[in-house]
């Protein structure tokens, strides 16, 4: 063996200095790279809660970016630098309160919850417009808001539960016909139903469903369908088969079994599912409108796009506020069940 | 070749403590196993050495130079990984030459050491198959020459043969061991088969939870156990232990005295005797035969004695003895070992003065 | 005996799969069908088929002078084509495989903390409704000096306001679908840069190999197939999406791709003008790249593992 002496000491400072490089390099590439992504949601929520009618404010986005981009690499640094749990904790809330108090400062007497408005006052646009606004017979906002938690709950719940028995079948049960199935799967999969909105317009119509919430809930449902049944078929596929052989010799039935044994253990990719479906659900925008002739429905999306319609260029903080109130059921689910989904893998399908 | 430290080195994983102030000096050419039972520390403690992990605490030295924060690359380590971690997409004649890219070796020279590490673990035949036409015991090879090829200061062997059989177990432990003498590569080899530590080792790093519970020979750690966890982890079956008290000069369970050389205040002890030291004799201890398990070569007995369970073997092909015979256990006092039972620790220098 | 097997096969094939067939079947099997005839019929304004014409295509492949909105339909499908191809390429070429793998090798070579905030900033506007996402994007590029593209461009860099809307309108809504669409290439590719084992990059970086070499030699040959789904699957999800664009741009002639073009000639609120039977033949054309697309797909995938089969034979 060559018995080569190297300068330890030397390397140990390359290796520090090559590793901090690397990774101020990285950082940075994704700040910049991810400022155009946050910077316009940061400023509709400045909109919502500063604006007053007639303009937009953006010096308070500017100032509240002086504010926060500071904090924020302050914090970066400090725990890229601090190595104890506690030490972190106490610079995250010294950070937040010095930012707290210098928001205040800054930004403090342009702050106001007038925009808001909307979720109290009924009518509220033609308040603001006069009876005959574009949009016709304006709804109160919870209205269209329950309308879309209908729409978004009950097309989870049927994805959901049909992709799950579906999955559940594919996977574990042998029957005429199984390779035939998962191959027209696998083919439908393929077919989005917005490149079929005229046909798909079309059944609906001859079902008799136009203009009812009926027809958008039953075509989320099949909205991603065969890409969720594959999904959960990944999922069962990985329950180990003695589970539910010994669930079998004890007595359970198949379907018992499935229910008891089999159901527990893919619960965190249906978390997953639902939480894809809800917020698909709750967006949905397109077949909301070619579903319905006139204003028969509303749901938040058609509400925000009117209202952004109609007030456009006099009330820039109302539209925002509605936004941001749209925004937030999805950003929340997704915030608090972002880990399920990210267990999530290509169904199964993987060559 | 480096010299290789490590100094109180601790390593945590948020509240959990991984490896606990590990002190460890290793010799040129020396091959050391790290023995203990899974989740002990033992792999973390490789992956330290390899500047995966990065300590918490302590000092991790080659050549006296602190290497915390040197990379993995730079330290010229060779590891075999439990899973062989051969690349998938390359051949093994690329696997072998993946280490030298990042070295200054010309690709002639490169070539010509690939063919002479593959003949010294015997793989000539092999260089164009990927891993996946290969047999566990072929991959093992392949990881073993990867290690090897560009002569590193240090092999790591990360349970290289929990994953073949039992047969193929014993070929490559001859194999890694011949490699090992042929190239006098500093080795550690991280098991919890205590066979393998003892069969291929010079010395032995015997850890517990983190910590390293005792460090010598194999012989040493079989004789000489310093706590009863390396009591009972080395050696096979394992050793007999037995709680009792000393009692003004002698080891006492329930109202049997034995009278103990060697002084000692009164503790709570535990005794510890292996069970290839005890044999069936004329005189002894008064037993009942509880329990016949035959192994094969030797058969393993359990007996039933005033003060506990004793477990022995007899190196017959067929038992001897019946279950509920009477018998008379028989051991050298000597060898009796006594064990503190309050810290786990060996009481030097005491041992019975009688068995019976 | 076999009786009761039989019928508890039957009994769970039509618990298990039929509501998921019945859905697939009426609501996309049956629309591909209702596409197919309805391309070879004059439907439109009233749903009623009045007779079976090949007009459509013809109004497709060939200016129409004699429609009555002629001026409209002109070399309209030509152009929706190149639309779609330069639409397509680009936000493809740039976001979906290009940032989506960029974002996810530097997010996953960061510590796990810091690399998952930056992947959930870039999941904000796939989770963020389409209408507000479109939203944002209207008041960014608003062409006065409201808008903050313009806000930057004039403060900071001191040149005029621009209107990217008349400008650059391709350009917004490859961005703007890019962002979206860099955020789905980089969750695959997180997913499957995790599923290597860590043995391998454990092992790379003793054998002496650097972050780019890791890259090369370790991560990029795992992608292959990822990256392969991803080109095939969001090509096609591309050339049919139009909700963005729609959103963004409205009916605007410089970003009329097939699905809009399809949708604005039938149900666009407001504008569409329920011209069925032609958007349904466009809509054939989108399936047929469909079919090629399933065919694609279908040699990528696993069938052994697809089809592998399950093994307990009772019902």
């Amino acid at each position: 063996m060559a018995v080569a002496t190297r300068d330890w000491n030397a390397l140990a400072r390359r290796s520090r200095y090559i590793r901090q490089f690397q990774n101020a390099v990285l950082i940075s590439f994704l700040t910049v790279i991810s400022i155009p992504v946050v910077l316009p949601f940061f400023w509709v929520l400045t909109i919502s809660f500063s604006a007053r009618t007639g303009g937009v404010e953006s010096a308070v986005l500017w100032r509240a970016c002086g504010v926060l981009v500071p904090a924020v690499i302050a914090y970066v640094v400090a725990h890229l630098t601090l190595k104890s749990v506690r030490r972190r904790l106490f610079a995250a809330a010294a950070l937040t309160l010095l930012a707290m108090i210098a928001l205040t400062v800054t930004v403090g007497n342009d702050l106001h919850l007038n925009n808001y408005r909307f979720l109290v006052n009924p009518n509220l646009v033609e308040d603001l417009r006069g009876a005959a606004t574009a949009g016709g017979q304006f709804p109160w906002v919870w209205e269209a808001f329950f309308n879309s938690l209908a729409v978004a709950a009950s097309s989870t719940l049927f994805k959901v539960s049909i992709a799950t028995c579906c999955g559940y079948y594919i996977s574990r049960y042998n029957f005429l016909g199984r390779s035939a199935y998962l191959q027209s799967l696998l083919i439908l999969e393929v077919f989005h139903p917005w490149m079929l909105t005229i046909p798909i317009f079309l059944v609906i119509f001859w079902i008799g469903l136009l203009n009812t919430l009926a027809g958008p809930i039953l075509v989320l449902t099949v909205i991603d369908l065969p890409f969720f049944i594959f999904i959960m078929k990944g999922f069962f596929d990985a329950v180990p088969w003695d589970v539910e052989m010994s669930a079998m010799t004890d007595g359970a039935s198949r379907r018992q079994a499935f229910w008891h044994v089999v159901l527990p253990q893919v619960r965190s990719g249906i978390i997953a599912i639902s939480v894809l479906g809800f917020i698909r659900g709750w967006e949905e925008y397109v077949f909301v409108t070619a579903l319905r002739t006139g204003n028969s429905y509303w749901v938040m999306s058609t509400y925000l796009y009117y209202v952004a319609d109609d007030v456009m260029g006099v009330d820039y903080g109302l539209v925002a506020a509605v936004s941001v109130f749209y925004m937030m059921p999805s950003l929340l689910l997704y915030m608090f069940l972002q880990r399920y989904l990210t267990q999530l893998t290509l169904g199964g399908i993987k060559g | 070749m480096a010299q290789i430290e490590l100094r109180s080195v601790s390593k945590h994983w948020g509240p959990t403590v991984a490896v606990d102030g590990m002190n460890l000096a290793l010799e040129n050419g020396e091959f050391v196993a790290i023995l203990g039972p899974s989740g002990c520390g033992k792999s973390t403690t490789l992956f330290l050495l390899a500047g995966i992990y990065a300590p918490t605490s302590g000092d991790i030295c080659f050549d006296g130079a602190r290497i915390n924060d040197v990379e993995p690359r730079d330290r010229n380590v060779g590891i075999v990984f439990q899973s062989y971690a051969l690349y998938p997409n390359m051949t093994v004649l690329k696997n072998l030459l993946f280490p030298l890219r990042f070295t200054s070796v010309k690709s002639e020279e490169a070539l010509r050491q690939a063919k002479a590490i593959a003949e010294l673990v015997q793989i000539e035949e092999l260089l164009e198959r990927h891993p996946s036409q290969l047999s566990g015991g072929q991959q093992q090879r392949v990881a073993l020459a990867r290690a090897l090829i560009k002569k590193p200061n240090l092999l790591l062997l990360d349970e290289p043969l929990s994953n073949l059989d039992a047969t193929l177990r014993l070929t490559m432990r001859g194999e890694i061991k011949r490699i090992q003498r042929e190239l006098r590569v500093t080795t550690i080899l991280v098991t919890h088969d205590q066979v393998e530590a003892t069969t291929m080792a010079d010395r032995i790093i015997c850890m517990n939870a983190g910590r390293v519970e005792q460090i010598g020979t194999p012989e040493n750690l079989y004789r000489k156990p310093d706590r009863t966890f390396v009591a009972t982890f080395v050696g096979s079956p394992p050793i007999n232990l037995i709680d009792g008290h000393v009692r003004n000069g002698s080891f006492a369970v329930g109202q049997k005295r034995i009278p103990l050389s060697g002084s000692c205040r009164d503790a709570d002890v535990t005794l510890g005797l292996r069970p290839e030291l005890i044999s069936v004799a004329e005189t002894g201890l008064p037993s009942e035969i509880t329990n016949i398990e035959p192994m094969g070569r030797e058969i393993l007995y359990t007996a039933q004695s005033e003060i506990g369970l004793f477990r022995f073997l007899e190196a017959t092909p067929q038992p001897r003895m019946a279950l509920e015979d009477r018998v008379r256990l028989h051991a050298n006092p000597e060898d009796a070992l006594f064990f503190e039972q309050e810290t786990g620790s060996r009481i030097e220098g005491l041992s019975l003065a009688a068995f019976s | 005996m076999m009786q009761t097997q039989t019928r508890r096969q039957v009994v769970n094939a039509f618990i298990f799969l039929g509501p998921a067939s019945a859905f697939l079947l009426v609501l996309l099997v049956a629309p591909i069908i209702v596409d197919l005839v309805v391309a070879f019929t004059d439907m439109s304004q009233t749903v009623r088929i009045d007779e079976y014409t090949t007009d459509q295509f013809r109004k497709i492949i060939r200016p129409n002078e004699e429609a009555l909105l002629g001026f409209e339909l002109r070399g309209s499908f030509y152009r929706a084509l190149a639309k779609t191809a330069i639409f397509v390429f680009f936000t493809l070429a740039i976001f979906n495989v290009t940032f989506g793998l960029l974002l996810a090798l530097t997010t996953t070579a960061l510590p796990d903390w810091l690399g998952g905030t930056f992947r959930a900033i870039w999941l904000l506007p796939r989770m963020s409704p389409s209408v507000v996402y479109a939203l944002l994007w209207i008041w960014v590029i608003d062409p006065t000096e409201r808008g903050l593209v313009n806000q930057v461009l004039t403060n900071v860099f001191g040149s005029e306001p621009v209107n990217l809307f008349l400008q650059h309108p391709m350009a917004v809504i490859v961005v703007a679908n890019g962002f979206i669409g860099a955020s789905i290439g980089m969750l695959i590719l997180t997913s499957a840069i995790r599923s290597i084992p860590q043995h391998l990059f454990f092992a790379a970086r003793a054998d002496g190999a650097g972050p780019l070499s890791i890259a090369r030699h370790i991560i990029m040959p795992a992608l292959r197939w990822p990256l392969s789904y991803i080109t095939v699957f969001q090509s096609l999800a591309l050339m049919v999406s139009f909700e963005y664009i729609f959103l963004i741009m409205g009916p605007a002639r410089s970003t009329m791709t097939m699905a809009m073009l399809a949708y604005t000639k039938t149900l666009a609120p407001q504008i569409g003008s329920g011209q069925y039977a032609y958007g349904a033949a466009i809509t054939l054309i989108l399936i047929v790249i469909g079919v090629v697309v399933a065919l694609l797909l279908y040699r990528l995938t696993n069938m052994k593992r697809l089809l592998a089969k399950p093994r307990i034979e009772v019902h």
